[in-house]
């Protein structure tokens, strides 16, 4: 390229190494207005959006850890109550399970005593019923024999009277019972 | 550029496009002025410049009117172009670099837009391949590094330090304080000035010639328009190419521009 540049030069009357004043001059103020401008307005103003950033983005920082402090108290102390809750629940359900447990129990032991009292009542009413039985049986009974003897006593028997006798007597019993 | 040459041997019809070559760089006076003898006249590249000044002007002042805390696309571009010369700043001069970010940054915003007027549509000519635009910017660095350096270490002990390092036996003074004095006073305003200069020079030649073949050659017959439309390929890739220099040369001219800021700051060891 620089040789493009020499033979360029060489061959069309060069290129024009130094500065032209007006080009010096007039590029020098539009650079320095620039500068200026630079200087004066435009860094103080983006430094000063910038310091605002830094700020905002400190206090933010900040503000998050005292949020991320609050919330970790309120973590903390929500965990407490949780255990304390969960403590209460436990010691509600086992004094549940134990009042359930003197339910069932007070329930057994007074179904087993009515039960026992219901037994011992049954066997009672049978214990008497079988005596009253007995005692009517045993009553029949001495009054059939009392009969029964009376017929014997009254005419002579054979051995088919008997024997008739006999069957009559079991068949009064059959059809009394 | 042998593409150019052979453009008549091809048929392309190159006579008085590029002649003389110093044509593609000045221009007639627009408006003629003179000021105590002194010629004032207006031309096309000041007018460039100005308009390219303006914008940055305007651009700048309208992002810190409406600057906010939350940034929107537009303010959050500008902080990016000036937290990149912010980084340059703080990286090579260190913490004392904060103060020269607004220099850093209008140095690198216009170099960069009148660079960029290279490849600009309605421009095309970028006023930094003009000799007074590189010359003013690195006098500009070198009247701020030595302003720094004599304010930070007095007048002797900035240039004691330069022109006589210490450490160094004293007969060596001889040979080494005209290089000192040529190096820190001369070629750094120099240096920084010819590299953006010739840059900006040789892209312009390289985007003319690109332009310039494709509008002489694509017409040719029967070979002429493959070099055409050789051109017409080369030419986004060479418009790529050009505004990668622009960015490049912008940065290394704020960049070494801090670098011997951050030298003045200290004293020699």
């Amino acid at each position: 390229m620089l040789q493009a540049i020499t033979f360029l030069a060489a061959e069309n009357g060069g290129i024009n190494l130094l500065p032209d004043a007006s080009e010096l001059i007039w590029g020098t103020v539009a650079f320095v207005i620039l500068l200026a401008l630079m200087l004066k307005l435009v860094f103080p103003k983006l430094n000063e959006t910038l310091e605002e950033r830094g700020a905002a983005i400190q206090g933010r920082m900040e503000d998050a850890e005292a949020k991320y402090q609050e919330a970790e108290r309120a973590r903390a102390d929500y965990e407490e109550s949780l255990a304390e809750a969960r403590g209460e629940a436990d010691r509600i359900i086992e004094e549940a399970k134990a009042a359930a447990d003197d339910l069932r129990n007070e329930a057994r032991s007074r179904a087993e005593a009515e039960a026992a009292q219901i037994i011992e009542r049954a066997q009672s009413s049978v214990a008497s019923e079988r005596d009253r039985v007995l005692s009517e049986l045993r009553g029949q009974v001495g009054a059939l024999s009392v009969e029964l003897a009376s017929r014997i006593v009254e005419r002579e028997l054979d051995a088919s009277t008997h024997e008739a006798l006999v069957d009559e007597y079991i068949d009064q019993l059959s059809s009394q019972n | 550029m042998l593409n150019v040459l052979a453009a008549a041997e091809w048929g392309g019809e190159f006579e008085g496009v590029l002649d003389p070559i110093s044509a593609l760089f000045e221009f007639p006076p627009i408006l003629e002025l003179e000021l105590f003898g002194v010629d004032l006249s207006i031309n096309r590249t000041i007018i460039i410049a100005w308009l390219g000044t303006i914008f940055i002007g305007v651009l700048f002042t309208l992002g810190a009117r409406k600057a906010e805390v939350i940034p929107g696309k537009f303010q959050a571009f500008l902080e990016m172009i000036i937290d990149l010369n912010r980084t340059i700043a703080l990286e090579i001069i260190g913490p004392k670099g904060t103060k020269f970010v607004p220099l850093l940054t209008t140095l690198f915003v216009t170099i960069f837009v009148l660079n960029f007027s290279k490849i600009f549509p309605l421009f095309m000519m970028p006023p930094t391949s003009r000799a007074a635009w590189p010359l003013f910017l690195a006098l500009t660095t070198w009247l701020v590094f030595i302003g720094v350096g004599i304010k930070e270490q007095g007048f002797a002990g900035y240039f004691g330090g330069i022109l006589f390092p210490p450490g160094v036996p004293k007969a060596l003074y001889i040979i080494l304080t005209p290089i000192e004095l040529l190096s820190n006073l001369v070629l750094r305003p120099f240096t920084l000035a010819v590299r953006l200069f010739a840059n900006m020079v040789a892209g312009h030649i390289l985007v003319v010639i690109t332009l310039v073949t494709i509008h002489v050659f694509l017409p040719s017959m029967p070979v002429g328009w493959m070099v055409g439309v050789f051109g017409l390929i080369a030419a986004p890739l060479v418009f790529a190419f050009e505004l990668f220099i622009i960015g490049l040369q912008a940065y290394i001219f704020g960049m070494l521009s801090a670098v011997y800021i951050g030298s003045s700051l200290e004293a020699h060891h």
